[in-house]
């Protein structure tokens, strides 16, 4: 990408305006949604406590069983502190949470962000590769449907992308381990092999689950990139990059699609969520040991630290993500360039 | 606007659709031709004379369970849009008349709601209030509330700064007046909308919490405890899951289908409702535009 003419023809002193500039303006956007996800991050957490709290389970249950006499279920509730005021629990708790502490499972007693730091690369390598699979078939879709504009491949696209939109990703996940893994036998059903085993059985195992996932953003990212271009051809520096002469391809990469990107990338900012919370049932399916299968374990044991622990890695995940997006936002498109 | 939306082909076959799914939500258990808890000598039967769907993997007829699963689902589902309904819309409408106080504090929870990951609460939740049917219900109607808020709150923004809102301000009339008169009839169809869509989302939804074995467990037959089971015999029955996926498709789409025929015939002003003569001929013209495909 050339950086816009007027930082490029300046005066040094005008040009360190222009960066300053910019780096304000990045700043400044970065604090407007860290303003939105501190509150997002403290009230998620803080809901996910006192659930945990009016559950009214404890781990006395988890481990002497229903018939636990009240002494002994009351000397485990103070080895774990359950006895204290519920804020100052969950004051203590999130402290622990900012050093990177989760706690201890009840179940076992083992750690948390332990078990899932181990279980991370499974959930990040599915919803990394459904993501990359979104991204590069919803821009793909998405770049054909403007380009031929009203014409059958833009018709055919929307029809194709809004009827995946609607299709929810466990019946997508089940409908291609039956054709793929069971009917054709070209693709392992279940399981997971770390990268270090190789490229090719890595992604053999998680290409289904990845592809169950990203139908729902690469039909959204498709959607909007498709109105972003349409809408950006009719911007008059279209018109005018035409008049000077330029290729359908400058103007194409240049012009239109630095413009039109931003509402494909705002939405996937908004559809990583989905991911997250589609993996659950995706991982169900396919037989891998992630995030989505730990909090469903967890939460039908009544282990309230480690579902507490899925719930804040997430936050942090979504949180992070649309940071990313923000910066990549800032970087793209040219209004952020002029402060609009 | 009830008219315009019955002259429409796709809410016609969106309400076939769903009048289809309510007769077999109501009278699917007394249908069903056999038990469907009690296991049989045939395992894994492919469709026959006897057994329609065939059998599982306990021998179990498979139509009737699925017309068994049908009231819990589709009742469940109902009562997740009816609880999102209540909790979004009314203080979607009430942000903009309370105060900024309350109008901050909501747009937190409703922004914290949708930051996170559906699924992910959902299963947490439900699970940690008690794993039954009733919690994940709540749940998931707390879960899917934002989307009324924001929807409910746009709408009223758009008429309380119109002029004849302030005119009826000035006039004397009381916020309840308003709201009730001039918000409400405004507000509704894209709370039509919405609700249209929500349905098939709860539907998806508790499918997926059944399927995990959340909120109802086996062997109470649900759609989507009934895909569950059927995955683990695939090599065997690779054709199993086609049925309750079909049910669940085909209810999504009619939902789907009907909110899109309820915006084409409300219009994006929402005067439909008022059912003014100016507002009819308007209307009438754009379902012409929309069914002219050259302009699209």
């Amino acid at each position: 990408m050339s950086a816009p003419p007027s930082a490029l023809t300046a005066p040094p002193a005008a040009r360190r305006g222009v960066v300053a500039h910019r780096i304000g303006r990045a700043v400044a956007s970065t604090a407007r949604l860290l303003a939105i996800f501190v509150p997002v991050f403290l009230l998620g957490t803080f809901l996910t406590y006192l659930l945990g709290h009016l559950s009214g389970r404890s781990p006395a249950y988890l481990q002497l069983g229903d018939a636990a006499s009240p002494q002994a279920v009351a000397a485990i509730e103070h080895k774990w502190g359950l006895d204290r005021p519920f804020l100052v629990q969950y004051g203590d708790w999130l402290g622990s949470v900012l050093h990177g502490d989760l706690g201890t499972s009840w179940y076992n007693g083992l750690s948390v962000a332990h078990a899932l730091g181990q279980r991370a690369a499974i959930t990040l390598s599915a919803a990394g590769v459904a993501l990359v699979l979104g991204i590069v078939f919803g821009f793909l879709l998405g770049a054909l449907a403007a380009h031929f504009h009203t014409r059958w491949p833009d018709r055919a696209i929307t029809t194709f992308t809004t009827v995946i939109s609607v299709l929810p990703p466990f019946i997508v996940g089940i409908g291609l381990a039956a054709v793929f893994a069971v009917g054709l036998q070209i693709l392992p059903a279940a399981g997971y092999v770390p990268i270090q085993a190789g490229l090719g059985p890595w992604l053999s195992h998680l290409i289904l689950p990845a592809i169950a996932l990203s139908f729902d953003t690469a039909a959204d990212v498709a959607r909007q990139l498709r109105n972003g271009l349409v809408s950006a051809y009719r911007g008059n520096y279209v018109t005018g990059a035409i008049v000077r002469g330029l290729g359908p391809r400058r103007i194409f990469f240049v012009h239109v699609l630095r413009n039109g990107i931003a509402p494909a990338l705002a939405v996937l900012g908004l559809k990583f969520p989905n991911l997250l919370g589609g993996a659950v049932i995706i991982e169900a399916i396919f037989g891998l040991s992630g995030y989505g299968v730990y909090a469903s374990q967890a939460a039908v044991r009544g282990d309230v630290p480690a579902v507490q622990g899925v719930l804040v890695v997430s936050v942090v995940l979504v949180v992070v993500f649309n940071l990313l997006v923000n910066i990549v936002l800032n970087r793209v498109t040219p209004d952020a360039d002029r402060g609009v | 606007m009830i008219r315009t939306l019955l002259r429409l082909t796709s809410a016609r076959v969106a309400l076939v659709l769903l009048a289809i799914i309510a007769v077999v939500a109501v009278l699917g258990p007394v249908l069903a031709p056999y038990d469907p808890l009690k296991g049989g000598a045939q395992t894994l039967a492919g469709p026959s004379a006897k057994h329609w769907l065939g059998t599982d993997y306990i021998g179990r007829d498979v139509l009737s369970r699925i017309l068994a699963g049908a009231p819990l689902s589709i009742v469940s589902t109902l009562e997740v849009a009816g609880i999102a309904l209540a909790l979004g819309t009314i203080p979607g409408i009430l942000s903009v008349y309370l105060g900024s106080v309350f109008e901050w504090l909501s747009l937190r929870v409703v922004d914290t709601f949708i930051a996170l990951p559906f699924l992910v609460f959902a299963v947490a939740m439900t699970a940690l209030l008690g794993n039954g049917i009733t919690q994940a219900m709540i749940v998931v109607g707390m879960l899917l509330a934002p989307v009324f808020y924001r929807v409910s709150r746009a709408a009223t923004m758009s008429v309380a700064r119109s002029q004849y809102v302030e005119a009826a301000a000035i006039a004397g009339a009381s916020t309840t007046w308003i709201v009730r008169s001039h918000v409400w009839s405004k507000v509704l169809p894209s709370i039509a909308v919405t609700l249209a869509n929500t349905l098939g989302i709860g539907l998806v939804v508790i499918s997926s919490l059944t399927f995990l074995g959340i909120g109802i467990q086996p062997p109470t037959p649900t759609w989507g405890g009934i895909l569950a089971s059927d995955l683990g015999y695939l090599a065997q029955k690779p054709y199993a899951p086609v049925f309750p996926t079909l049910l669940i498709l085909a209810a999504v789409l009619a939902c789907n289908l009907l909110a899109d025929a309820i915006r084409d015939a409300a219009g994006e002003t929402g005067r439909a409702l008022t059912g003014a003569k100016t507002a009819r001929s308007n209307r009438t013209r754009r379902l012409a535009a929309s069914a002219d495909p050259s302009r699209s």
